[in-house]
């Protein structure tokens, strides 16, 4: 396909006409070089080689460019080459991860049940694919669309086997083994968004969590429908040696060092993120919005008619100090609005005073009386090139009184807080890597939002607490493989552990759960 | 009968040559807003009865053009896209470059700021918003203003990839139309800064700053040692025949090469 490409070039050009032998080779030698060292190599990147030939005035710059230009239609014509992309993107991004799990998963009854200190257990070979797009567009706008298997907001986990037979009715269908019933590909993230505006950032459609945060609170799996607007500004202050008199000189500074004249000595330096979030997520959508006729009853309540929301109010900083040492903290308030249609019953988050199928047949979601406030904090620094990170959550529901009363507990408003502490060292960010964290976390019962949790940290449920410990080695820059060990309990033996998880006891008394990943992110 | 077909022989025989004497350039703002008008004024006095329908709206519209087939020569202050190239082969067309001039991107910033210089570094740091106050790259504080081109301009694209390691520009950045409206927004506001090409630097208001240490001239741009240097091109579809031909000699000429200077780009000899 391209030996004839450099006789060419030489015949028709009258510049290399007469050159000494050597000149000549030299040019042929570069473009079967550059055809030969890699046709699905852009072209254009391949100019290093030509621009040191001209240098060397070995070819003339026309020549150069006569080469690249047919080096370029040659990369076109690749398959590789065929790849087309509209011309608003400016920028496109093909990623993802793959992940073959083994997962432990086990609850206790309570010593006081029908069937006491019965131990409830699941294991589980698992995989999930995740696969996506990001680019930007031209004129500011961005857009991300991923791929994810599971329909599960909280979990994008395939388990192997699970589906060779379905059951509709009285009719059981034999899939045999190996079946795709569950192996759907859906829609985890799509979204649009406009960063025009100077440290802004507007995002609408099925997003990456804008919030910072915790799985104390926020499941990483949930990729939350709405809009957000986040806003982010970088502050550098000097101190020090002249230092304090260019701080007050340079209060708005973005984001790099200062330049300083001939300094009398290196200043102190802090840098402040400071940043904002904002998020309007439609939880649920009411349908429909108004009926034909007039709105009909549902145990003797009016059918809902509006939407609810989910609001979320952040204002954080980050601050940088020498020596790799910083703080963030991102306290948010969250707060919910309308009604929806499912989610709009009173929690009541099961009791231990009911059989254990009559615990699991109460409201588990209800997002009545939740007015949250989150405090996320992370100090990090390196210990040699280590890093290490201290990292904490404290939530409190400032409606708990109301949300206790509505489940049947009106002496249980006390139970509105949640916190986790731990700490973590090293990284995962190429082979050989790895890291080890560890941290205890407490959810008292109307504390939070129990369709938010993590759903492996403690199976989706509160009035838990417990510890938790990681470990992951990066066998390659690509290759994770990570041990994940979690054991906790009751926090008040006097309710239920509200929420819908894998376990099918509540109260969960005792709770473990082990799991071992091998993931490959690309 | 007779007298009617020797009517239409002589019409299709004008319209032929009336067509053959009429060359479509369509392009890049850089060479179609002076040097190319001068070119073709000049090339008129040699060769009178051509005509000229020049449209400098950006290189990527010359690129376009020719793959289109709505123009004979496309000017371009960049190199087609391999996504271009494609397009092209694919409509059988085969984009063939001959480089025409040299040019330098020249920084340019308002004549009161006291910055003479930056590094290649720190023109990054502007141009992608890391940088966003005068005083962090030696000047005497305030807001940077950004103006670049739009998106359709090579220069823009061109100002990326040499400048900018093929960042995107700071969120907050103005895109303006052409050079000349770069020129007069950054002579205007004296916290501006922006990027024209070589022939665009002597607008009033406006000044240029070298980039470590190398200021943008015929020689710094011919030797390659200014780092914003480029080459600008006509694209044809094949080798140029007919008027097409004729203009794109004639550019390559010594007459054609001294309009090329007294414009202010860089000949190519």
């Amino acid at each position: 396909m391209s030996f004839g490409l450099a006789p060419a070039r030489v015949t028709s050009t009258d510049s290399t006409q007469g050159e000494p032998m050597f000149k000549r080779f030299i040019y042929l030698f570069a473009a079967a070089s550059l055809i030969f060292g890699g046709v699905a190599v852009h072209a254009q990147d391949a100019g290093a080689l030509l621009d040191l030939l001209v240098r060397k005035k070995l070819i003339t710059d026309q020549e150069a460019e006569e080469v690249r230009s047919e080096l370029t239609k040659q990369v076109a014509e690749t398959p590789a080459g065929k790849l087309k992309l509209s011309v608003p993107i400016t920028e496109l991004e093909l990623y993802g991860d793959a992940r073959l799990r083994y997962e432990y998963r086990g609850g206790r009854t309570a010593g006081d049940t029908a069937d006491p200190n019965d131990w409830l257990e699941r294991q589980r070979e698992r995989y999930r694919l995740r696969i996506g797009l990001r680019g930007t567009l031209a004129d500011d706008w961005f857009f991300g669309i991923r791929l994810e298997t599971s329909q599960n907001s909280r979990s994008t986990n395939v388990t192997f086997g699970d589906d060779t037979s379905t059951t509709s009715g009285t009719t059981t269908t034999f899939n045999g083994p190996f079946a795709k019933n569950s192996d759907g590909i859906n829609v985890g993230q799509a979204y649009l968004g406009y960063k025009g505006f100077r440290d802004i950032t507007l995002t609408g459609g099925k997003m990456p969590n804008p919030l910072v945060t915790t799985l104390m609170v926020w499941d990483g799996d949930i990729n939350p429908e709405g809009a957000a607007e986040q806003w982010k500004h970088s502050f550098t202050f000097s101190f020090g040696e002249s230092g304090l008199a260019q701080a007050e000189q340079s209060y708005s500074k973005d984001n790099k060092a200062l330049a300083i004249s001939k300094p009398a000595a290196e200043p102190w330096k802090l840098k402040i993120d400071v940043f904002a979030n904002f998020a309007q997520f439609i939880y649920d959508d009411s349908n429909p919005e108004n009926p034909l006729g007039a709105r009909s009853n549902s145990g003797g309540n009016l059918k809902p008619n509006t939407d609810a929301w989910l609001l979320a109010w952040q204002v954080g900083a980050r601050f940088n100090f020498p020596k790799n040492f910083y703080f963030q903290l991102a306290p948010t308030l969250y707060n919910y609005t309308g009604n929806g249609d499912t989610f709009n019953g009173h929690f009541v988050g099961g009791s231990p005073f009911l059989s254990n199928s009559d615990s699991l047949a109460l409201n588990q979601v209800g997002i009545n009386s939740l007015l949250v406030l989150e405090i996320p904090a992370e100090f990090g620094f390196k210990v040699g090139e280590l890093p290490v990170r201290v990292f904490g959550d404290f939530a409190v529901n400032f409606e708990g009184d109301e949300r206790a009363s509505a489940a049947g507990f009106p002496n249980k408003g006390d139970q509105r807080y949640a916190y986790m502490i731990g700490a973590g060292i090293g990284q995962l960010k190429a082979k050989h890597d790895w890291q080890i964290q560890a941290w205890f976390q407490h959810t008292e019962q109307f504390s939070l939002d129990p369709n938010l949790v993590d759903s492996d940290l403690w199976d989706s449920r509160v009035n838990m607490e417990g510890v938790a410990v990681q470990a992951g080695y990066a066998l390659s820059d690509a290759v994770i493989f990570n041990l994940t060990y979690g054991y906790a309990w009751r926090v008040d033996d006097g309710l239920g552990t509200g929420g819908t998880g894998d376990i099918g006891i509540n109260p969960l008394d005792k709770y473990q759960i082990f799991q071992a990943d091998l993931n490959v992110r690309f | 009968m007779k007298r009617i077909y020797l009517s239409l022989t002589i019409l299709v025989s004008l319209m032929g040559s009336a067509y053959a004497d009429r060359l479509v350039i369509k392009g890049s703002d850089t060479l179609g807003a002076k040097l190319v008008p001068q070119l073709a004024e000049q090339f008129k006095a040699q060769h009178p009865g051509t005509t000229f329908d020049i449209a400098a709206e950006g290189s990527t519209t010359g690129i376009a053009a020719i793959i289109d087939g709505t123009a004979q020569i496309g000017m371009s202050s960049r190199r087609a896209k391999s996504s271009e190239v494609g397009a092209a082969a694919a409509k059988g067309v085969n984009m063939k470059p001959t480089i025409v001039a040299y040019d330098g991107i020249a920084v340019i910033v308002n004549a009161n700021n006291p910055l003479k210089s930056l590094t290649k570094k720190q023109v990054e740091q502007i141009f992608t918003g890391e940088v966003t106050d005068w005083s962090a790259v030696g000047g005497s504080g305030g807001k940077i203003s950004i103006y670049t081109r739009n998106t359709s301009s090579g220069t823009y694209s061109d100002f990326k990839e040499l400048a900018m390691k093929k960042r995107d520009y700071a969120p907050g950045s103005q895109k303006m139309a052409g050079n000349e409206q770069i020129a007069s927004e950054v002579g205007k506001n004296p916290a501006g800064i922006g990027y024209v090409g070589m022939a665009y630097t002597k607008a009033g208001g406006a000044k240029v700053v070298s980039i470590d240490g190398t200021i943008p001239s015929i020689q710094s741009v011919q030797n390659h040692s200014y780092s914003y240097w480029r080459p600008t091109f006509y694209y044809t579809n094949g080798e140029p025949s007919g008027i097409a031909k004729t203009f794109l000699d004639f550019t390559l000429s010594s007459v054609g090469q001294k309009i090329v200077n007294q414009v202010g780009f860089v000949p190519i000899k």
